[in-house]
């Protein structure tokens, strides 16, 4: 980068700083340029290919692009000059020439229309192309319209595809005046490998790319107001806009957040219409008597099993149904799962509610199903269950390790920042059973055997340390117990541990000796870590790996394990977790019992309370037998589902909350019907520790209501003196109880939308990094945990000789109650199916659509075949989404014993070609 | 009721039914085919599967199959890891592919292309074509329009298969393709012992060795010789050395051999008599600038020079004379604009001959965005012969007043044309009578292009102007590449000036508004039976103004100067 440089700018001298552009410094003067092919956007480089910006630079024979020039020292600039306007003026006019009229534009208040008149066109004297060589338009994809007689071939939808999303996808084809968008090899949208993030829509300036939802107002511009907020799918909190219209949310925009930048996945920016869907749930509902509970009730007609009710009434039977119950039995009958899906505040509430109300700690959420495993060798050996490093910090990175996560399906716009990486020479490392999305990426891809996670880790290490290349003073600096990890090592050699995870020694060699030798490391990891029952010990070796490198606590290092839903992490910072209090604090401590008392004035139990699947487990032995069941939905996603229904079923009254008739609502007394994200206003922490503010654009239909106020009556109702009256109430309680939210306030959130936690000042943004100076652990060091190797629960067998892993689609959101009631996420993705490597569909004589029986020791579901060649030969691979094939039926609910989390990544399977075959089995 | 809800009364599990049977049994988007996949593998063999060979695995496949299908391009895109649209954006800007979509009928086996560039254009390269289309079986060879393909001396020319036939009638083409004359005829050249006897690369080995000059010395040489560019830019050869020079290693050398401006053959004139002393001039200029590597990028319309090429570079690599791969040679695919120095990098590289934008210059920011000096073949020819026999060989020679060589390339109403090795600086008046026997019987000079479409059109009472570098500025104009098209009394300037836009038209690369849409509006402008002349303009003035190459900037001349000294010709349909 070179220093600032003084020119001359329509007559007054003017300072560029570094890396600005003529474009770039006349807007900041006070004079935009007319621009079409510059987005002006963070993540899109100028091209300068339209030539509107066009300007007169003093001893150039031709006029220069201003978007992509560079001043230096001593230029003279004129945008003003004749000879520069006209040249803009006929640019703009030689495209208005081809474009549709505007009143009959695609869409009338795009950006083009602005430039046109900026730069004062007002006729267009050029003769059309002609008609046969005007693409077609092209409505083949459910969520947008291609609209190429529009198209001024400006790039900016290729460079959205394939630069700032990196999907790939777009292309621009063929030459001269026959130039054309393409998707793949000129196939229509809808059939190509589009994954519709419509990064291309917002960026397209003319109406080219247009949302479906757009209609027949054809006018992006015709909306009633904008409201901020964050995205209510994954861990990510991409920051939004919705754009309302008569009630409705016409359609979403990304916004530049700290951690997208702009950018949305399909589901953030087209899987808002779940909110107005007619199963919406907008009265408070009352099982009708003597019905069996089951799964059999049709959500858009609960009245076979329920009958409506007032709010009085619906939250009186709520409470007095879990009051009898703790007066017979005592409070720790009952529990309560919340959610990862609502606010802060309401996590907080909800976990206070159990506790408060009940006296013990009988109070989980998903967490337990995704991430648990990982926190408790965090917690253990770093002293924080959080991640260490942003991903976005992977662009300080030069070696990056992708390992048991497919972010390109679930953190979609993550995946972005790592395929960015990867395109400009980052060294990406992948390691899965399954190659994703992100394979084809990747520098190298160790597709290693299911299960086998700990010995491939361990081999890496023990290159490391076998090459000498750890990083010693590091080691001895900031850690403890290096020399029993080292010891440990010793025998797991790549070629001792290739049997097991199949991976050839060169490969492993290479990989450790990258990561070793990297400037700057991070490591990230998802469920394929997490969800085993030596899931702690594969985020152990992780933590490990990054540590012996000495690759936490710098810019572009650290350990980070992609949060799932959007506020997990968020929902287990505020103690939605049976062992811990906000902030982490142990249930047990005298400390934590002295804060509460004085806080809550309440007399906290000291025993952990139970997991999600242990909970389960105890309704079946009859220690609990009432829960209260905020927005989530284990009738779904729970491990062996017909053990966890029957447990439904079988308790004496459930509390479910949320907005719709769920699998587990189904078993419910009591349903009282809550708001969706964009009916509420609360804060979200997403993986980054990114705490957000989530805004109120809609109100909730019917009687539905906002989840805070839901728990505070009932907390009212269950004799609690709880006088909360904004979420901002509770937000300032929890500021007394959690300092890592010391220096964040409601307001700061309201100004500045998000800010990272910790926050060393009010004005600072967060900190990224941390433990760059030590760990929050005794005497500041972290830890090594050697991790033995311990196969699977459940290993194959002759009667079920293939590995069954289940997980998600980039569509569908956990159990799918939101997502399947989306008109473009269900459309794209409307069944269930069970991926399968051809090689594997040959072998069983299955063909790509057929409907198959896939059994485990546990159940069996009928479900469509999908032949893909990223799924290892061998293994299955089924979403946990759908409930008509449900694929937890068939998954084991055996538990990593430190984080209680269960074995969805690996159980023994069969696939039966038909139900015959199954039977004859 | 919602369309979620159907059949409410059956058993569980969920009410989700409807999407039975709709949901994809594959991934996203069109499926690799093993058997594709299997075929592309055994047709690129053990080639590294570099992004940069793109454009040469596509000839591959086009070559063995007559058309490149969806399933091989599907193919294609996984083998090497890049995106499908990465390879259907490149392969479909070249015209020398065929893509076929699936369900898409592959193009007949056979393709006759039947230029219609100005010279062919003059010769009856229309109705040529036309009869072609009657008398050729289409089922079987199909007919289509071509830009000109360097042999415009011999025109009307068209190519059957790999076939150049000139003089071409719809009998030639039909007698040569019923014999199965497809491949390219390799003519008579300088062969390696040949070159060698005659003392060649003697001077490149005593550079090497350091025997001879220094690489100032030869630099001063080149410089002092005089040497431009010959591709037409014209810039000095030796002071573009310097500025490769500068840069840091590594550095490339990249040798345009793709001459396409109409009306241009002198590097294949070159290329297919003497390949060495262009090669020997090369190796010298790499030598000079220290560059690692050379690419020679070859119009795909020359298969003859392409065959001498690949055959000559093995025996200089099998002589030693060269490193293994130290010279790679490109084949062009069909594409006017990769004659622009970037464009050309681009497609080297394997992508579209998108130009880029200056600065950075290419002798900064080249090939793989190293440092690269590219030269004209024509240039490097002169390099040989200077490096060999001294600048005087070049620089002492000059006519009207110019000084150096030009190799002029004449054709359209002269008795002889072809090219004229010839001092710098003739006229056209020179060439016509002293070199090229004199206008046809019955015709009468009247305008002539003087270096290429890009350059338009004079009137023949311009006809004394040296044509040299810099003598033609003042009439709006320049030499180019010095393809000199001679227009007489029987032709049709606005014809002619219409015959180029269409070129640039075609040619366009699409990626500024400027040349994409000017190039178009204006033939739709020069069409009209009179030219509404303000409007073209306007029109000519953003194209040169704003236009990122010189193929948008230079566009307009042909209009411009249309306008300027044909005004009677352009208020009338019919002249």
């Amino acid at each position: 980068m070179t220093d600032s440089v003084t020119f001359n700018l329509d007559g007054r001298n003017v300072e560029a700083r570094s890396g600005e552009t003529i474009w770039d410094v006349a807007k900041r003067s006070g004079t935009l340029i007319p621009h079409l092919c510059h987005a002006d956007q963070s993540g899109y480089r100028p091209d300068g290919n339209c030539r509107a910006c066009m300007v007169e630079i003093s001893g150039e024979g031709t006029l220069a692009a201003s978007c992509i020039r560079m001043p230096t020292e001593g230029m003279t600039v004129s945008t003003v000059s004749e000879r520069a306007a006209k040249a803009r003026k006929t640019v703009i006019e030689m495209l208005a020439s081809d474009q549709p009229e505007r009143a009959a534009a695609h869409d009338k208040s795009s950006h083009f229309w602005d430039m046109a008149e900026l730069a004062g066109v007002d006729e267009c004297r050029f003769p059309k192309l002609e008609n046969a060589r005007i693409p077609l338009l092209d409505n083949s994809h459910v969520a947008m319209h291609v609209n190429l007689d529009a198209c001024i071939h400006c790039n900016l939808c290729v460079r959205a595809c394939r630069e700032v999303q990196v999907n790939d996808v777009i292309g621009l084809a063929h030459r001269g005046h026959d130039a054309k968008i393409v998707f793949d090899l000129d196939d229509p949208m809808g059939e190509s490998t589009c994954v519709a993030c419509g990064e291309c829509v917002q960026a397209c300036p003319t109406g080219a790319l247009t949302p479906a939802t757009l209609g027949d107002t054809k006018d992006r511009g015709a909306i009633d107001k904008e409201v901020n907020s964050v995205c209510p799918y994954c861990g990510v909190g991409c920051q939004i806009t919705y754009k309302i219209k008569n009630g409705h949310i016409k359609f979403v925009d990304g916004r530049d957040g700290p951690a997208n930048e702009q950018r949305l996945c399909v589901k953030g920016r087209f899987g808002f219409d779940y909110v107005s869907h007619p199963h919406r749930l907008t009265k408070p509902l009352i099982r009708k008597e003597g019905l069996k509970k089951d799964l059999d009730v049709d959500p858009a007609n609960p009245s076979t099993h329920f009958r409506e009710a007032t709010w009085e009434e619906a939250i009186r039977v709520a409470a007095t149904g879990l009051d009898r119950i703790k007066h017979a039995r005592g409070g720790g009958a009952i529990a309560g799962f919340g959610s990862a899906k609502c606010s802060n505040e309401e996590a907080y509430l909800f976990q206070k509610l159990i506790r408060e109300a009940f006296g013990h700690n009988n109070v989980d959420h998903c967490t337990r199903l995704c991430h648990a495993s990982s926190v408790a060798a965090l917690m253990e050996n770093v002293g924080s269950g959080a991640v260490t490093a942003t991903f976005n910090e992977i662009r300080n990175s030069d070696v990056a390790i992708l390992i048991g996560c497919n972010p390109a399906g679930n953190h979609p716009v993550a995946a972005t920042y790592f395929k960015q990486f990867a395109k400009r020479g980052g060294k990406l490392i992948t390691m899965d059973p399954r190659k994703t999305g992100m394979s084809g990426y990747a520098w190298r891809d160790l597709q290693f055997k299911a299960g086998s996670d700990v010995a491939l880790l361990n081999a890496i290490m023990h290159v490391i340390i076998d090459e000498n290349l750890h990083d010693k003073t590091y080691i001895a600096d900031r850690t403890e117990n290096f020399d029993e990890l080292r010891e440990h090592l010793k025998t797991f050699t790549p070629e001792s541990t290739e049997p097991l995870t199949g991976i050839d020694p060169t490969a492993v060699r290479e990989v450790a000796r990258a990561f070793a030798k990297a400037k700057a490391a991070m490591i990230f990891w998802g469920m394929g870590i997490s969800q085993h029952t030596h899931g702690t010990d594969n985020s152990r070796c992780l933590i490990s790996l990054a540590l012996m490198c000495g690759q936490v606590g710098r810019p572009g290092t650290g350990l980070h394990p992609l949060r799932g839903q959007n506020n997990v992490q968020g929902a287990s910072d505020a103690g939605l977790i049976p062992m811990v209090m906000p902030d982490y604090e142990p249930v047990g401590s005298q400390r934590t019992a002295e804060k509460y008392r004085k806080l809550w004035g309440v007399e906290l139990d000291p025993k952990p309370g139970l997991t999600v699947v242990e909970i389960i487990e105890a309704v079946h032995e009859g220690r609990i037998s009432g829960m209260y069941i905020q927005g989530e939905n284990p009738a779904m996603s729970d491990p062996d589902l017909k053990h966890a229904r029957e447990a439904l079923a079988k308790l004496e009254h459930l509390v479910v909350q949320d907005l719709f008739l769920t699998e587990t609502a189904c078993y419910a007394d009591v349903i009282l019907p809550a708001s969706a994200w964009p009916e509420k206003t609360g804060t979200v922490t997403n993986t980054n520790r990114q705490v957000q503010m989530g805004r109120k654009a809609l109100s909730p239909p019917g009687e539905a209501r906002e989840d805070w106020s839901i728990t505070v009556d009932l907390a009212k109702q269950l004799g609690l003196d709880w006088n909360y009256e904004h979420p901002r109430d509770v937000f300032a309680e929890m500021k007394l109880a959690m300092g890592s939210l010391d220096n964040i306030t409601w307001d700061r959130l309201e100004a500045e939308n998000a800010v990272t936690y910790p926050s060393l000042s009010p004005d600072d943004p967060g900190q990224p990094v941390v433990f760059g100076d030590g760990f929050p652990r005794s005497g500041g060091r972290a830890r090594f945990a050697p991790a033995h190797f311990i196969p699977p629960a459940e290993e194959p067998s002759d009667d079920f000789p293939l590995i069954l892993s289940t997980g998600r689609v980039l569509e569908h959101w956990h159990t799918g109650s939101m997502t399947r009631r989306s008109e473009v996420l269900d459309a794209v993705e409307p069944e269930a199916s069970a991926s399968i490597n051809p090689l594997t569909m040959a072998e069983l004589g299955i063909e790509a659509g057929e409907q198959i029986r896939v059994s485990t020791r546990r159940g069996h579901i009928e479900i469509m075949a999908r032949e893909d060649s990223r799924v290892a030969k061998g293994s299955i691979y089924i979403p946990f989404a759908f409930v008509e094939s449900a694929v937890n039926i068939l998954t084991n609910p055996e538990l990593d014993p430190f984080g209680k989390i269960p074995e969805f990544k690996f159980c023994a399977a069969r696939i039966d070609k038909t139900v015959e075959a199954a039977l004859a089995n | 009721m919602n369309e979620h809800s159907i059949n409410t009364k059956v058993a569980s599990p969920g009410i989700w039914k409807k999407g039975k049977g709709k949901g994809r049994k594959t991934t996203k988007g069109r499926q690799l085919r093993p058997d594709a996949l299997k075929q592309l593998r055994t047709l690129l063999g053990d080639r590294p599967r570099r992004r940069d060979l793109l454009i040469e695995f596509l000839h591959l496949i086009q070559d063995e199959f007559g058309h490149i299908s969806a399933a091989h391009m599907r193919a294609l895109a996984e083998e090497m890891n890049i995106p499908q649209a990465e390879v259907y954006e490149v392969a479909s800007f070249y015209a020398h592919f065929d893509l076929v979509g699936e369900g898409e009928a592959p193009p007949p086996p056979l393709t006759v292309r039947v230029c219609d560039s100005l010279s062919c254009e003059l010769a009856g390269a229309i109705e040529l074509k036309n009869a072609l289309e009657k008398a050729l079986p289409p089922e079987r060879i199909r007919v289509v329009r071509a830009p000109c393909m360097g042999r415009c001396d011999t025109a009307p020319v068209a190519e059957l298969g790999h076939r150049h036939i000139d003089f071409a009638t719809a009998g030639d083409i039909e007698t040569a393709a019923a014999k199965g004359d497809v491949h390219p005829l390799i003519p008579e050249y300088e062969s390696f012992s040949q070159y060698r006897e005659g003392g060649g690369y003697a001077e490149l080995e005593a550079l090497r060795s350091g025997l001879s000059k220094t690489r100032d010395e030869i630099q001063r040489e080149v410089l002092d010789s005089g040497l431009r560019g010959m591709g037409g830019a014209g810039f000095p050869s030796g002071r573009k050395w310097t500025f490769v020079r500068d840069g840091k290693a590594p550095r490339y050398l990249a040798v345009n051999g793709d001459e396409g401006e109409p009306g241009t053959f002198k590097d294949r004139y070159f290329l297919e008599r003497e390949p060495h002393m262009f090669l020997e001039g090369m190796l010298v200029a790499a030598w000079a600038v220290e560059a690692e590597k050379c690419f020679v990028y070859i119009r795909d319309e020359y298969p003859a020079a392409l065959e001498i090429l690949a055959r000559e570079i093995s025996e200089l690599e099998q002589a030693g004379i060269i490193a293994k791969d130290g010279i790679e040679l490109r084949r062009g695919a069909g594409a006017y604009i990769c004659g622009e120095e970037s464009a050309m990098i681009e497609s080297i590289e394997g992508k579209r001959g998108l130009p880029r934008h200056r600065p950075p210059y290419v002798a900064q920011v080249g090939v793989f965005n190293r440092p690269t000096l590219v030269h004209n073949v024509e240039t490097l020819y002169w390099v040989g012969r200077i490096a060999r026999e001294g600048g005087d060989v070049f620089g002492a020679f000059g006519a009207n007043g110019r000084k150096g060589m030009r190799s002029y390339s004449v054709s359209g109403r002269v008795k002889k044309p072809g090219v004229v090795v010839a001092p710098a600086g003739l006229t056209v008046r020179e060439l016509i009578d002293d070199h090229c026997g004199g206008m046809l019987d019955g015709h009468e000079f009247n305008a002539y292009q003087p270096g290429g479409p890009s350059s338009g059109l004079l009137p023949a009472e311009l006809g004394d102007v040296p044509l040299d570098f810099d003598t033609l500025q003042s009439h709006g104009t320049f030499i180019g590449s010095a393809a000199v098209v001679v227009l007489s009394d029987k032709d049709s300037v606005r014809a002619a000036a219409l015959n180029m836009l269409r070129f640039f038209e075609d040619e366009s690369c699409g990626q500024c508004t400027p040349c994409r849409v000017g190039c178009e509006k204006a033939v739709k402008l020069m069409s009209e039976d009179e030219w509404n002349t303000d409007l073209l303009e306007d029109l000519c003035q953003a194209m040169a103004d704003a236009s990122i190459c010189g193929l948008g900037q230079a566009a307009p001349n042909p209009i411009r100067l249309a306008i300027k000294h044909f005004p009677h010709e352009i208020s009338k349909a019919d002249p």
